[in-house]
């Protein structure tokens, strides 16, 4: 979904390093085991943009070291994903959205920034099989967000339901309320008669999807709200989530712990036993602000660049580790910095989509760096 | 020299709501480090009337703090039709990031889109850059 942009490249590629000196990866890779071994509960983050198989080495990795586990899931799509693992949920594939969607709602995302190729892939542009005549007759788009994004331009004012901030959960039941033909009413006095129209375009979908978005996220304290309109909505109609997940194969990892520990993120291992202990106290927010971490290996994320600062400054004082195709934030204060292959251009393997799917990554350009699985298991065999 | 010299900026209480910009996305895939990337990231967009409360104008710097941290972004009008006196937006970046606070009373995840800062004119000032901001 990153397009262009991603497969060009980065204009300063990552160079391996050993305490901010130039070294070569043998030393890299001694050094970073080292780190590893000193270390009393190591934290192993990022993962969003690694294969299935790197993450594969990342878990064993964290298991042997009794690592703590996190990725980026743990502050943004994480709730989404583990109800939908859990069947809590009702989800269909990306192609099931081309191929039949006729009502497609954005709830506190803009893919149209986000996700640039979503709508014209999948979700609004495309003809799908059921929907020959397209966005002009057979497709209807609805955004609900706190302010008029790009999306919401394209939704156009009928489709587009502006709330207050916070204003989410309130809204939902206030379509529940719509769909029960009972009146709907909220605190913000909303149009009872837009939430109606909104409600009957709801019931009468063949096939809808809920694009559910950070902003949506980030205001519930919790999912029951959700849960209640989706439950009300299967009732009346027929209506699926997609979590509008950002990096490109962060599913894959939440899919990968899931199968290893029941746990989609927030793990840390007991180092004799090898079992999984999950929570929010071994978040990566949490683990970093209790310091209860004494080094980190960071693989395909930035957290310096996008933890609150006072988590990202304590990271980036204790022992880090950071492989990543390109320089970033966290490779300026790491100690030791390996580059790898970018995923899905250097080298291949395997992701999971925003939508569950497995997929398939060719190598489509020749390098000399070794792949991120390829890192990740000599530092396991240093170890 | 008139009296105005002698008065402090006007401070204003705004929430901040972060978001997502194409552009500024597709800048960091280049590189994080690159003028580009900073000239769209280190922005505030302000609703017209703050703008005037702040005594400033669009594309002048201003000081944002929260809590013990602060950054000098470029303040610019939103050009959002409807009115959001009170509310700010801030492209997500370690800009956004550097006044989110890590208490997340135990859930482990940050209010990233919803947080209150003191916004101040910083005239003459220039940005922070992305390294002065650890």
């Amino acid at each position: 979904m990153k397009g262009v942009a991603r497969m060009k490249g980065c204009s300063s590629p990552l160079e391996c390093t050993v305490e901010q000196e130039a070294a070569d990866v043998d030393a890299s890779i001694e050094k970073a085991a080292a780190i590893l071994k000193d270390a009393k509960n190591p934290l192993i983050f990022g993962h969003g943009n690694s294969s299935s198989e790197a993450q594969k080495v990342a878990i064993e990795i964290a298991k042997r070291t009794g690592a703590y586990i996190d990725d980026t899931s743990s502050f943004c799509q994480g709730p989404i994903i583990e109800a939908i693992l859990q069947e809590k949920l009702k989800t269909c594939t990306l192609d099931d959205v081309r191929d039949k969607a006729d009502v497609t709602v954005f709830w506190g995302a803009d893919p149209a920034n986000s996700h640039p190729r979503h709508l014209s892939r999948y979700s609004y542009f495309p003809r799908g099989k059921e929907r020959q005549r397209g966005w002009e007759e057979d497709r209807t788009l609805i955004t609900v967000d706190i302010r008029k994004s790009d999306t919401s331009e394209i939704a156009g004012n009928s489709g587009f339901f502006q709330i207050p901030i916070k204003g989410d959960a309130e809204f939902m039941n206030a379509l529940v309320d719509g769909l029960s033909s009972k009146v709907p009413k909220t605190s913000f006095n909303f149009d009872k008669k837009k939430i109606l129209e909104l409600s009957n375009t709801l019931k009468k979908a063949k096939f809808g999807v809920i694009g559910v978005g950070l902003g949506l996220l980030y205001s519930l304290e919790e999912l029951e709200p959700l849960f209640a309109l989706m439950d009300k909505l299967n009732s009346v109609s027929n209506f699926h989530i997609i979590p509008m997940v950002g990096q490109y194969n962060m599913r894959g990892f939440n899919h990968n712990l899931f199968e290893e520990t029941g746990y989609i993120n927030r793990v840390k291992f007991d180092i004799e036993s090898g079992q999984a202990k999950h929570g929010a106290e071994y978040s990566v927010v949490e683990a970093l602000k209790e310091r209860s971490v004494d080094a980190a290996l960071v693989i395909g994320s930035d957290p310096l660049s996008s933890l609150p600062l006072p988590v990202a400054r304590y990271l980036a004082d204790i022992p880090l580790i950071d492989i990543d195709p390109c320089q970033n934030l966290t490779a300026t204060k790491a100690n030791v910095t390996i580059p790898c292959a970018l995923g899905g251009v250097e080298s291949g393997g395997t992701a999971v989509r925003m939508d569950g799917v497995e997929i398939e990554l060719k190598q489509i350009v020749e390098t000399d760096k070794l792949s991120d699985k390829e890192v990740l298991t000599r530092i396991m065999e240093a170890l | 020299m008139g009296f105005g010299q002698f008065l402090a900026a006007p401070e204003l209480k705004l929430t901040i709501v972060t978001y997502r910009d194409i552009f500024q996305n597709s800048a960091l895939e280049v590189s994080r480090f690159d003028e580009k990337y900073e000239e769209l990231s280190a922005i505030i967009k302000l609703d017209p009337n703050d703008i005037s409360k702040l005594v400033i104008k669009d594309g002048e710097t201003v000081t944002v703090k929260s809590g013990a941290e602060k950054v000098v972004v470029k303040a610019q009008i939103s050009g959002y039709e409807e009115k959001h006196e009170g509310v700010a937006y801030m492209v997500n970046s370690p800009w956004s990031n550097a006044l989110i606070s890590d208490n997340t009373h135990g859930t482990g995840v940050p209010s990233f889109k919803n947080f209150e800062v003191v916004v101040q004119s910083a005239k003459g000032e220039k940005v922070t850059g992305i390294k002065e901001i650890f």
